[in-house]
């Protein structure tokens, strides 16, 4: 026979969010659903795949914009029942860290990568031509580009690198692992074979270089799409540059996750989320005049179909209660 | 959060006999730079005179974030009675002999964080970064000036830094 001993309910006491991000699938329309009766108590240092941790987030507030509309009848009029008129949602706060995947989320549309310019090329404000990509050789793997020896010697440990296919003048969504941008027309990107190593999320610091026998670059976190693809090639950045507009919505399925001190968990899953506002930071002071720059956050979320009944949904909200309290 | 504490001492000792080489003090029977850390000297009944001394008290980490955040309150501590030839007449003007050369001292507000207690020091993956002083009002004490600059000192806990 199993018992327990149990308690009251008692109220939620969390401490800090979590937040983990997976990318959407826009050609299809699919975002990436958690499941919380399968991974709920996941560790939050190991998310399940495809969810990617981008850490502690600080002032999270969600806020339901959903109307409502009630119907009124009689003399004097009373409500006889409710009709739900629309369902919105927003969810709002602060990355701690700066990221290539934070910024991106930040901003809300393309986030480029500032190519390590090539000499004599025009200024530009988000990075004027880059210096030729390099081909991978075969071998590479998602933390490992192989290189000629030539092409990885013009390489250094801690350099940023960029790993993607060519532009070929096709229209859509771009981007490797995650959709970065979508092209209108080959003329709006000038026909730039490097675009969408421009706007890929497929980046990664780079930890040694070797031009031994195996050459290539070993690098310190895994790409987002994984093992290259046939045709990607690599090019060196320097940085990242968002910008205030663009025609582009970045979204993103959305996880954010709460530990109580009790053992309890509750778990806020936005299957889209898209930016609702451009880049900005917020401050927080130090010790004056050291302040620590967060980037503000602000999402609308988008709907979905509960496969159970076929309602319009924006969010699900999780309760993981803690093993002895009653419930 | 000692290699942070190390890295900000020498710093400042090593600024220290560039900005002034002449201030110099003799302790335990050897002469260096003017400047110490409380903690890890024997205990002064009084204050070493016209020396900056290195006091640390707060700490606050943020455990929120991919590498700990550790604030650290120092409290630099500095005392003068002037000089003999003067009859101590001028310790005013050796007080803010001190405060400048304590701002001289803290800019740049940071340094490569360094790993002190191996041969040779080997420096580490970040930078240790300080605030701007906050100066008391000086203190009399007698014949003897005194003032306390505060700096917090920050610095990113590394992977297996003790």
């Amino acid at each position: 026979m199993s018992t327990t001993t149990t308690l009251p309910p008692l109220p939620p006491i969390g401490r800090s969010v979590r937040a983990y991000f997976a990318p959407v699938d826009r050609v299809h329309k699919t975002p990436t659903l958690f499941d919380p009766s399968v991974n709920g108590r996941f560790s939050v240092n190991t998310p399940p795949a495809p969810w990617i941790s981008l850490g502690w987030i600080e002032n999270f507030a969600r806020k339901s914009a959903s109307k409502f509309g009630d119907l009124v009848t009689g003399t004097p009029g009373a409500t006889q029942m409710q009709v739900r008129a629309t369902v919105d949602a927003t969810v709002a706060f602060r990355f701690k860290t700066w990221t290539k995947l934070s910024m991106a989320l930040a901003a809300g549309s393309q986030h480029m990568n500032l190519l390590v310019p090539a000499a004599g090329g025009a200024a530009n404000g988000s990075g004027s031509k880059g210096v030729p990509p390099v081909n991978l050789a075969t071998g590479s793997t998602a933390a490992f580009l192989a290189l000629s020896a030539t092409d990885a010697a013009t390489f250094s440990a801690g350099s940023l690198v960029t790993v993607d296919v060519d532009y070929a003048s096709t229209t859509g969504f771009v981007g490797s692992g995650v959709y970065a941008a979508y092209v209108s027309s080959a003329a709006a990107v000038n026909s730039d074979p490097d675009y969408i190593r421009r706007v890929s999320f497929n980046v990664a610091r780079v930890a040694s270089v070797s031009t031994g026998s195996t050459p290539g670059l070993q690098l310190a976190q895994p790409l987002l799409a994984g093992v290259p693809a046939a045709g990607m090639r690599v090019q060196p950045l320097s940085g990242f540059v968002d910008r205030e507009g663009g025609s582009f919505f970045q979204e993103w399925s959305a996880l954010f996750v709460v530990d109580g001190q009790q053992g309890e968990r509750i778990l806020y899953h936005y299957p889209r989320l898209q930016s609702m506002a451009g880049p900005a930071e917020e401050s927080s002071a130090l010790a004056p005049p050291l302040e620590r720059l967060a980037l503000g956050a602000s999402f609308r979320a988008l709907p979905v179909t509960d496969a159970n009944d076929g309602e319009t949904v924006v969010c699900f909200r999780s309760f993981l209660p803690s093993p002895m309290t009653l419930i | 959060m000692q290699n942070a504490k190390d890295t900000f001492y020498l710093a400042l000792r090593n600024r220290l006999a560039t900005v002034n080489p002449a201030r110099t003090m003799t302790l335990r029977s050897v002469t260096r730079p003017g400047i110490l850390v409380e903690d890890a000297e024997p205990f002064m009944p009084l204050p070493q005179l016209d020396a900056f001394t290195l006091c640390w008290s707060g700490l606050v980490a943020d455990l929120h974030l991919p590498g700990i955040l550790a604030q650290m309150s120092c409290e630099i501590r500095y005392t003068t009675a002037g000089t003999q030839p003067n009859a101590g007449l001028d310790r005013g003007r050796a007080l803010e002999k001190m405060d400048d050369e304590l701002l001289r001292l803290l800019y740049p507000y940071s340094e490569q964080k360094m790993n002190y207690t191996q041969t040779p020091a080997a420096a580490m993956g970040t930078l240790v970064f300080w605030s701007e002083p906050a100066f008391s009002p000086a203190a009399m004490d007698h014949d003897r000036l005194s003032r306390i600059a505060t700096v917090t000192v920050f610095a990113f806990q590394e992977a297996n830094e003790a």
